[in-house]
């Protein structure tokens, strides 16, 4: 026979060779010093590769148990799906509502005006809406088409300065009644939000916010698991709103986090996600998200402007802006931080004032 | 929940885990793409479970590998902070250097002798590696034993050259 080949020695330390194969294998060495020394050094080499692989090996937890309960496969929240569609009838409410009371004021305000006045107003009510004032007035000013030296000339412009002055006040009226509204519109969603419990809650010690942002950018749930589970994970019960019923919770995917997201129904078609989580000691503890910042360097005011101003399409760009800013104070951020702090952070359907009030009657979750 | 799936699960979460830690390089990670492959093995119920979940992990350690390449391009690197507690005692150093020394030489090999050695160590036949990886049975012992030998040249080589560095 033949020198035994690397390959059929690891196979034969393997114990990966047929009992035919192996008996060749040990008849050759058995007679052969060469590879009776190679065979020695693979050994060593095995040995040597394992000892290097442990080195690298996970730590040792024991294995969860296996329920079936907990594996039904994961779902993606429903809300990541509706965002955009959410975002997109927020715009529409927002301006059709500025529309409509922006009208309802502008009459109140004017009711002497003469005729060519609710002409005026009709138009400037859509001017929120759709065109620039001043476009809309020029169409709405009876203005000589063939502008001449005449003497029609004198009261054309007149005509427009007149109607322009009437489209300033129209445009503040207007500008005055939108903020009314988005204000009203998200109080009655904050109302429906806390609607389920009205009882006061005594406040939750607040959870460190200065991840807040980041958190909810990057969850993605994981699958489904138990709450015991759950608080083995974060070493702490997971936060939830009280009184609310709780309808799953999953492991939390988050960039340099341990987490948790406890899905609650706010009512029956609406559902909120309560994330928890704690910085993970082994991940990424070099990397900062250039959002982190968002929370620490946005005060209470600016933020609530935000969440309003967001629903205008202008400022959804300003919004988008956000980060760059954000990222220059990360650093800041970073050497801010408490270290494997807890955070949370309520995401949902709902206005910002109206997840911020129910981050406010955030609990520990307890069976 | 099927009786061999569980005890599937008794015997190859570990290994599982194991595997994937050494693509993703992230304990708690490792142990949610686990789970998730045995709750897709829930629903598909494959007939040869062992060897699927392997494929399955495999391919998901890839597609995450992809997304975190994705989300890094929206995460500053930054110097890591120093941490709270009293500084890691020298043997704390030590050890984590040659876990990121084994991940660097690991790292060297080609990917498939880096697959064929993963696999062994998280416990696979000969058999169940061929047919994982597309490679002969008899090739096997032959990849193993370079992938082994690289591995171990690697690691050797790379802290030789800390050593020099540190002078």
């Amino acid at each position: 026979m033949s020198h035994v080949d690397d390959g059929a020695l690891h196979a034969y330390l393997d114990g990966e060779l047929s009992p035919l194969e192996s008996q060749d294998v040990e008849a050759h060495i058995a007679q052969c010093p060469g590879c009776r020394r190679r065979l020695e050094e693979e050994r060593a080499l095995i040995a040597r590769a394992d000892e290097l692989l442990g080195l690298a090996a996970p730590p040792d937890r024991a294995t969860p148990p296996f329920r079936p309960g907990d594996r039904e496969p994961p779902v993606r929240l429903w809300w990541r799906v509706r965002l955009p569609l959410a975002w997109a009838a927020t715009v529409v409410l927002a301006l059709g509502a500025g529309t409509y009371f922006g009208s309802r004021v502008l009459q109140r305000e004017q009711p002497a005006a003469d005729q060519r006045t609710s002409d005026l107003a009709a138009t400037s009510t859509l001017a929120p809406a759709a065109a620039p004032e001043t476009g809309a007035t020029r169409r709405a000013a009876p203005r000589p088409v063939g502008r001449t030296r005449a003497p029609a000339a004198p009261t054309g412009v007149a005509a427009e300065r007149k109607s322009t002055a009437k489209d300033k006040s129209a445009e503040v009226v207007v500008a005055e009644a939108r903020p009314e509204t988005s204000v009203a519109l998200r109080d009655e969603l904050a109302v429906s939000a806390v609607k389920p419990s009205l009882a006061p809650q005594p406040v939750s010690p607040a959870p460190a916010p200065a991840l807040a942002g980041m958190v909810g950018q990057y969850a993605l749930t994981g699958p489904p698991v138990t709450l015991d589970s759950a608080r083995a994970f974060l070493g702490t019960d997971p936060y939830a709103v009280p009184d609310l019923p709780v309808r799953g919770i999953y492991r939390a995917r988050l960039i340099g986090f341990s987490g948790v997201v406890v899905e609650q129904a706010l009512d029956s078609s609406t559902v909120i996600a309560v994330i928890t989580g704690r910085q993970a000691p082994l991940s990424l503890q070099s990397v900062v998200v250039t959002d982190a910042a968002r929370a620490d360097t946005v005060k209470p005011a600016e933020r609530a402007l935000m969440g309003r101003a967001a629903a205008t399409p202008d400022s959804l760009a300003a919004a988008e802006r956000k980060p760059e800013a954000a990222a220059l104070h990360a650093r800041g951020a970073a050497a801010n931080r408490p270290a494997a702090a807890l955070v949370s952070e309520v995401r949902g359907p709902l206005s910002a004032d109206s997840l911020a009030a129910l981050q406010r009657r955030l609990q520990p979750l307890r069976p | 929940m099927p009786d061999d799936l569980a005890d599937v699960y008794r015997s190859t979460y570990r290994a599982l885990v194991r595997f994937l830690y050494r693509k993703v390089w992230d304990a708690a990670r490792a142990e949610d793409l686990a789970q998730e492959a045995f709750a897709r093995a829930l629903v598909h119920k494959p007939a040869n479970a062992r060897g699927w979940l392997f494929v399955v992990a495999a391919n998901m350690a890839r597609d995450d590998a992809r997304r975190a390449a994705r989300e890094r391009r929206h995460l500053t690197l930054l110097k890591s902070e120093p941490p709270a507690s009293a500084p890691p005692s020298d043997e704390a150093l030590h050890t984590e250097g040659e876990h990121s020394q084994v991940r660097a030489a690991l790292e060297q090999l080609t990917p498939r002798d880096r697959e064929v050695l993963l696999l062994w160590d998280s416990g696979l036949s000969y058999d169940e590696i061929a047919t994982q990886t597309g490679l002969a049975r008899g090739a096997i012992g032959t990849t193993l034993a370079r992938a082994r030998r690289r591995l171990v040249e690697a690691f050797e080589a790379g802290r030789t050259g800390e050593h020099v560095a540190r002078g």
